[in-house]
């Protein structure tokens, strides 16, 4: 039997100056939880978000922050000749919060 | 099965009805004795005579040892114990894997840092990392030893931990004494046995397999929920005929057949009582609580392994994975087909699907108060191995592993045993299976010195060979 996961994981974020709030997760998969924090468009980190409820990203390198959380979405295990899923993957599980510096 | 049922069976008739892995007609045509022993596969457990008979020997002594229930989640495929538990930092980079460690909150022990939550729990929790093996490096090998404390072949099967748990115990109320979620171990690459079975105890103790799962939104119990079209009116009904017909059985009969009756009513409470329903439905927990453990298979196992060791299931061991082939696992070979499992697997999936199950039954069992009455066993078949292979993933690797306890009479907070630089052998306390298998045993409450199991022609015997590990306790 392959594994079933029930329901669309969901959470709200808020920002408190530079930190960010999440509440808890409704429909939690309990899989990989992760902040997904771009500068200017781009990916700069990924950090953790399972253990605690808030986060403040270290970085003041200048330039608009967007953040958002996200949850690993398990299809199946298929992954390409580089080993990359394939069909899996990251997807965005709440609403998404922006900062300047 | 009977010709006469064969037939039935052949026209669409014959209703089946699946109590752990017993398949007994239920509808046209019911077989008394096969439903006998399916009422027995699943909720025979020892009559109050037998108990008393135990307990007058001392192997059980309710008095002075509080039984203790067991929840047992089984990694099949195996975790790397140097990607997870066992960490090397200071070894090459062949060996000590792309993860880092991170501190707990038990001084001196460090776990991977994608377990962020059980690390927060690091005192309740003891370790074994010195586990070996040393026979052959299957899975099958590995279930057999973790499930039984012995290696065996088809020919000379061993019980499974929790058949033992039942022979010596028995049921409470209407629920098996063993159960298994959600399903049997199936496809792991041999057809040896994976020790899941009640062996030389008989079909009475063999656990009951769920067959279902309880992370998908229509989930039933396969093995309970009635066949389609029948109802609990008929089941009754057809009760109340067969209890007709014991009636004129009972003259003639002996008092064997007490016994019989006994497991036969079982069945029925089994298939009919509020009691077990209530058990397995997972919709009348809170919702933030399903969220806490998960909503997936593993995680609603574990909250329904909660719930069947607080309704008075004994032994419920979780079988994460059902099989290693063409799913993620913790089968880490990488081998690019249908074994390709990879640290990517392990940092998405596994560890925080394990590290958020894990920690939210620690939780739950502490806040309702049954943490103390309830072993916790993370089992796995073997290790990896330490070097990584030449496509980034680890093989099978029974020469050292780890495996951990909590709640019941563990002692949390300690690591036993170690294993060397690489994690590629003990280095001091080695560990065999038999001694972690006996040490479950020793945590539920049943003396190994003077509890037999009727052995095959009833030959008593010693169901396991070895001492618990006494720094556990």
């Amino acid at each position: 039997m392959d594994q079933k996961f029930e329901g669309t994981p969901q959470a709200e974020i808020k920002l408190d100056g530079r930190k960010l709030i999440r509440g808890d997760v409704s429909n939690d998969w309990g899989l990989r939880l992760q902040w997904q924090i771009k500068r200017d468009g781009k990916v700069i980190a990924t950090p953790l978000a399972r253990t605690d409820m808030e986060y403040v990203h270290d970085d003041k390198t200048p330039g608009k922050y967007e953040v958002v959380l996200q949850m690993w979405k398990y299809i199946n295990y298929k992954k390409n000749k580089q080993g990359e899923f394939t069909e899996s993957k990251f997807i965005d599980i709440s609403n998404t919060v922006s900062y300047t510096i | 099965m009977a010709a006469g049922s064969r037939h039935y069976e052949n026209k669409g008739i014959l209703r089946m009805l699946n109590i752990g892995n017993e398949r007994a007609p239920l509808c046209s045509g019911i077989d008394r004795r096969s439903f006998l022993q399916a009422g027995g596969a699943t909720l025979g457990g020892l009559s109050l005579q037998q108990m008393d008979a135990l307990e007058a020997a001392g192997a059980v002594d309710q008095k002075k040892s509080k039984i203790k229930n067991c929840i047992t989640i089984f990694l099949v495929g195996s975790p790397g114990h140097v990607d997870t538990f066992d960490m090397k930092p200071e070894a090459p980079d062949d060996i000590r894997g792309k993860f880092k460690p991170i501190d707990t909150n038990v001084n001196g022990i460090q776990i991977c840092e994608h377990f962020p939550l059980m690390a927060r729990q690091m005192d309740k929790v003891a370790m074994i990392r010195s586990l070996h093996h040393k026979t052959g490096a299957s899975h099958e090998n590995g279930q057999r030893w973790m499930m039984t404390g012995h290696d065996f072949n088809a020919g000379n099967p061993q019980p499974y931990m929790g058949s033992i748990v039942s022979r010596v115990f028995g049921p409470q109320g209407n629920l098996p004494a063993s159960i298994v979620l959600p399903d049997k171990i199936g496809n792991t690459g041999t057809s040896t046995p994976h020790g899941q079975k009640s062996a030389y105890l008989g079909s009475a103790h063999e656990p009951f397999f769920l067959g279902g799962d309880p992370a998908n939104a229509g989930f039933k119990v396969a093995n309970l929920a009635p066949p389609a079209g029948q109802t609990e009116f008929r089941i009754n009904a057809r009760k109340e005929l067969l209890s007709q017909i014991d009636d004129l059985q009972r003259r003639t009969e002996t008092r064997t057949t007490k016994n019989f009756d006994t497991a036969y009513d079982r069945a029925f409470s089994l298939l009919t009582s509020p009691e077990t329903k209530t058990a397995f439905d997972l919709s009348t927990e809170d919702e933030k609580l399903r969220d806490r453990y998960g909503r997936n298979t593993l995680g609603q196992s574990c909250l329904m392994a909660r719930r069947l060791i607080e309704r008075g299931t004994r032994f419920v061991t979780v079988n994460h994975f059902d099989t290693v082939f063409n799913v993620t696992c913790w089968d880490m070979h990488a081998n690019g087909g249908n074994l390709n499992n990879t640290y990517l697997d392990y940092e998405n999936h596994l560890c925080p699907q394990f590290d958020w199950a894990f920690t939210a039954l620690l939780e739950d069992l502490e806040q309702r108060g049954m943490l103390e009455d309830t072993v916790i066993a993370v089992l796995s078949e073997f290790g990896r191995t330490p070097k990584i292979n030449n496509r980034g993933g680890r093989d099978h690797y029974p020469s050292a592993w780890t495996n951990f306890f909590a709640g019941g009479p563990i002692k949390g907070g300690q690591v036993i045993g170690s294993t060397d630089k690489i994690g590629a052998a003990p280095h001091d306390r080695p560990i065999l299976p038999p001694e972690v298998v006996a040490s479950v045993y020793t945590a539920m409450g049943i003396d190994l010195e003077t509890t037999m199991m009727p052995g095959p022609g009833s030959r008593p015997i010693r169901f396991i060979e070895a001492e618990p590990i006494e720094e556990l306790f």
